[in-house]
């Protein structure tokens, strides 16, 4: 039962060997054995320490939600791939603004240096060129610190993208890619992870419209839209009033996280979320300005409604019909 | 034999040997040698094909000096000024292009003189020939009056009162001449004769620095050419730093051994010389125009010009020697991947003074972009983009499209209202809440004067039954006099 002093040292430098190697895991206390008595003793371990026992507290980027930074192990791993889904291409804003409050967050670090967003041609066509006013507005975000970089073919995207990511003149990259291709393997992560971990920078990598595939980064975030609370004025909240951006995130990967929705709200002018526990929100129904519309014709075909997917869980097939998964390029 | 139409006449323009055994003659009509052979075959000329050809003969006579000029649509000239010893003197030189041009099928005539004119003549009339500087007038003297290079009527009119030959018209006094054939004759005699300088003007810019090595065995491995880009570029540096000045744009040329030449350029954001620098924006490019290189049996002679400089800022390195320059970095990887993938790769927004939200922030190549400020510690003044002092600045979208992209709306609740719902990309979106108009003008002052004026845009944030936010707006207005028809609504962005 007693372990030598010197083996559990053993094991506990391989344990941060093999972290190192698989990338910096974040500190995980595990319960008990159900068989060890909890009276065993101090010197017995009791608490196995999961992943790297010493991991640097500044390795995470905290959201500033303590829900979410607790469920995440500590918050986002910085030095590291992160990947951030949207369902469908019609929540780019929002996967867009989610990735760019984590950008301004970042920026709070690494003043000034600028960050590049890589996409696809046809990403950048079917839900838009980031709009460097809007940036600038929200997130604080200079327009002369944007880099974009737009990639006729997957392919070129990603060697931007891993090219980028091994130099430390960048606060974070970007990439965005739209639908599941082929190329966007286990391996093709795994370069990207592994250099951004070597240069200390984070790579956010943008799917949308995809699918859960494998992937090689500790985090995988999906995020939707959600209504935005009212504005705020002097005189309380102003109905029907559009306020500030809110997102849906729901933890879909992580080694540390159970499973878990959360629904975030980004204050642009402290550069900070915070999070919104039940929905405030008192959504005008359309119906209140007038009759309700008649229902549309016809069936909608381009995008039927999506249930949201349990976290972590691939949607499944009817979900996804053949017609509504996104084109393939080229 | 080739055939070209002449006044409507299908007319003999080349022939070949075996034609010219014929008795066939250059002019001849096509039906006149048909019926005499009837078993010739005619070939349509074909200029263009003719004018590709020369230029890449032309290209490939580089190799022999950056000064090369098409003259006409058989001749070129080469300005061997100060090349000749590079190939073992005049003579060396001329018969090895005489050699090498054989090798490739064609049949050359040469001439070298110290005049374009006196080369031309030596080339038309006596094949081959070096003229010393000063032996022109008794090479022109007995020649026939083509050898001057003037217009055939002239060349007539000249015959026609008994002067044939070259040296009849240097005899003759020069105002008369001058008087009655024009001022031409006598620049193409003086040009010839050396009495006046003649300009050859080469097809390409000079580069001003180029460093070029003959390989005895052909090369065909890329990795063998980046290490010989590497050498060159080793080379060029110290002339560079001779002259103060890093590279802008660089061009590699590779001339294949029968003759093809392969001209491959690259760009740099900032001016560079380091050997090491350059061999890596070549390797990009080469790796991107894989496929389009043909190697064949190899390459002889490989280039490296420098096609336009810049003056190069020394920066001080630290004491580690590391200069730590993260825009230097950016710089090179920008321009890393315009070698790869083209001059648009590598994109930067820049803030335009405009109303209009398209035309507010404009995206350029990289290269064109100003240059990024370093970050000041301590900023005082706002920075360029800061809202003016509005309290409620107007929201922007965090994505815009392209080009505004339409959708349908089938209802408002009020004429100059946002819509209840609409159709964007054949989907039906409900319309939960709604901000605005934010009501955009036109710019008249950009309006070109009988332009018609452009409709005003009244821009709504809405957000729908899911919670995401759209920007839309509505072109025009409804009931306007001045326009007929209704007013049409376009999705322009989506907010976070």
């Amino acid at each position: 039962m007693a372990m030598s002093a010197v083996a559990r040292d053993t094991v506990f430098a391989l344990r941060r060997q093999i972290a190192k190697i698989e990338g910096t895991l974040p500190e995980r206390l595990q319960a008990p054995a159900p068989g060890v008595p909890a009276d065993a003793g101090k010197s017995d371990m009791t608490l196995v320490r999961r992943g790297l026992a010493v991991a640097a507290a500044d390795a995470f980027l905290r959201t500033g939600i303590e829900r979410l930074d607790t469920a995440l192990g500590g918050g986002l791993p910085k030095a590291a791939l992160s990947e951030i889904h949207g369902l469908e291409t019609r929540d780019a804003g929002a996967v867009a603004g989610f990735a760019l409050s984590l950008v301004s967050l970042i920026l709070k670090e690494r003043q000034g240096l600028p960050i590049l967003w890589v996409g696809t041609a046809e990403i950048f066509h079917e839900a838009g060129l980031p709009y460097a006013k809007g940036l600038h507005a929200l997130f604080g975000i200079e327009p002369e610190q944007l880099l974009f970089s737009e990639a006729p073919k997957l392919l070129d995207a990603l060697w931007i993208a891993e090219e980028a990511a091994r130099m430390t003149a960048f606060a974070a990259v970007i990439l965005e890619i739209r639908g599941s291709p082929q190329r966007l393997d286990l391996t093709a992560t795994r370069r990207l992870h592994a250099r951004a971990q070597s240069a200390n920078r984070s790579v956010l990598l943008l799917r949308q419209a995809g699918e859960a595939d494998p992937t090689a980064a500790p985090v995988r975030l999906i995020v939707s839209a959600a209504a935005a609370a009212n504005r705020e004025t002097v005189a309380g909240p102003l109905a029907g009033s559009i306020g500030r951006p809110a997102f849906k995130v729901d933890i879909g990967k992580s080694r540390t996280a159970l499973p878990g929705q959360f629904t975030l709200e980004w204050n642009p002018n402290e550069h900070a979320f915070a999070e919104r526990t039940e929905n405030s929100v008192a959504v005008v129904p359309a119906s209140q300005r007038g009759a309700d519309p008649a229902p549309a014709s016809g069936a909608v075909l381009a995008f039927p409604p999506l249930a949201a997917p349990a976290p972590g869980d691939q949607p499944s097939r009817q979900q996804h019909p053949a017609h509504c998964s996104p084109r393939r390029a080229g | 034999m080739i055939s070209h139409r002449d006044n409507n006449t299908q007319r003999i323009a080349a022939l070949d040997e075996r034609a010219e055994a014929l008795k066939l003659k250059r002019g001849m009509g096509i039906a006149d040698a048909r019926a005499m052979h009837p078993s010739i075959d005619v070939v349509e000329a074909d200029a263009e094909a003719d004018r590709r050809l020369l230029e890449g003969l032309a290209d490939w006579c580089d190799r022999y000096t950056p000064l090369v000029a098409i003259d006409a649509e058989d001749v070129l000239f080469l300005d061997v000024t100060g090349c000749t010893h590079l190939f073992g003197g005049e003579r060396a030189m001329q018969d090895e292009i005489l050699t090498r041009f054989f090798q490739q099928g064609f049949d050359v005539r040469a001439g070298l003189a110290s005049t374009p004119g006196a080369a031309w003549a030596a080339a038309r009339f006596h094949g081959n020939r070096i003229i010393a500087s000063g032996e022109e007038e008794a090479l022109l003297a007995p020649l026939p009056l083509s050898a001057l290079r003037i217009a055939p009527e002239t060349r007539a009119l000249l015959e026609s009162v008994g002067l044939r030959t070259a040296g009849a018209v240097m005899a003759a006094p020069r105002a008369p001449l001058a008087r009655r054939f024009g001022a031409t004759l006598l620049l193409r005699l003086d040009q010839a004769l050396g009495r006046l300088d003649e300009a050859v003007s080469p097809r390409l810019p000079v580069a001003p620095l180029s460093v070029e090595r003959h390989l005895a065995e052909p090369v065909m491995l890329t990795d063998d050419i980046e290490r010989l880009i590497s050498r060159l570029a080793v080379a060029l540096k110290t002339d560079l730093e001779r002259r103060g000045e890093g590279a802008r744009t660089l061009a590699l040329l590779l001339f294949r051994v029968d003759g093809a030449v392969s001209r491959i350029a690259v760009g740099t954001s900032r001016p560079m010389r380091e050997p090491r620098l350059i061999q890596k924006l070549f390797h990009e490019r080469l790796t991107a125009l894989e496929q389009n290189i043909d190697a064949g049996f190899g390459f002889d002679l490989v280039r490296l010009s420098v096609l336009s400089v810049a003056a190069f800022d020394l920066t001080q390195g630290d004491l580690t020697g590391e200069a730590d320059d993260d825009d230097a970095d950016i710089a090179l990887f920008a321009d890393r991947v315009r070698a790869r993938l083209g001059e648009a790769a590598v994109l930067k927004p820049v803030v335009v003074e405009s109303h209009l939200p398209e035309r507010a922030v404009a995206i350029v190549p990289f290269a064109e972009a100003p240059q990024r400020r370093a970050p000041a510690a301590g900023r005082t003044t706002p920075p360029r983009t800061a809202p003016p002092m509005t309290i409620y600045p107007p929201e922007r979208p965090v994505r815009m499209f392209r080009s505004p992209e339409p959708i349908e709306v089938p209802a408002t609740e009020i004429p100059e209202g946002p819509p209840m719902n609409f159709r964007w990309r054949r989907a039906l979106y409900r319309v939960a809440r709604a901000e605005g108009p934010e009501r955009i003008a036109a710019e008249w002052w950009r309006q070109l004067p009988g332009e018609e004026e452009a409709p005003t845009r009244d821009y709504y944030r809405i957000e729908d039954s899911e919670g995401r936010r759209y920007w839309l707006y509505r072109q025009g207005l409804y009931g306007s006099a001045a326009q007929a028809a209704p007013p049409r609504w376009y999705m322009h962005g989506v907010f976070a």
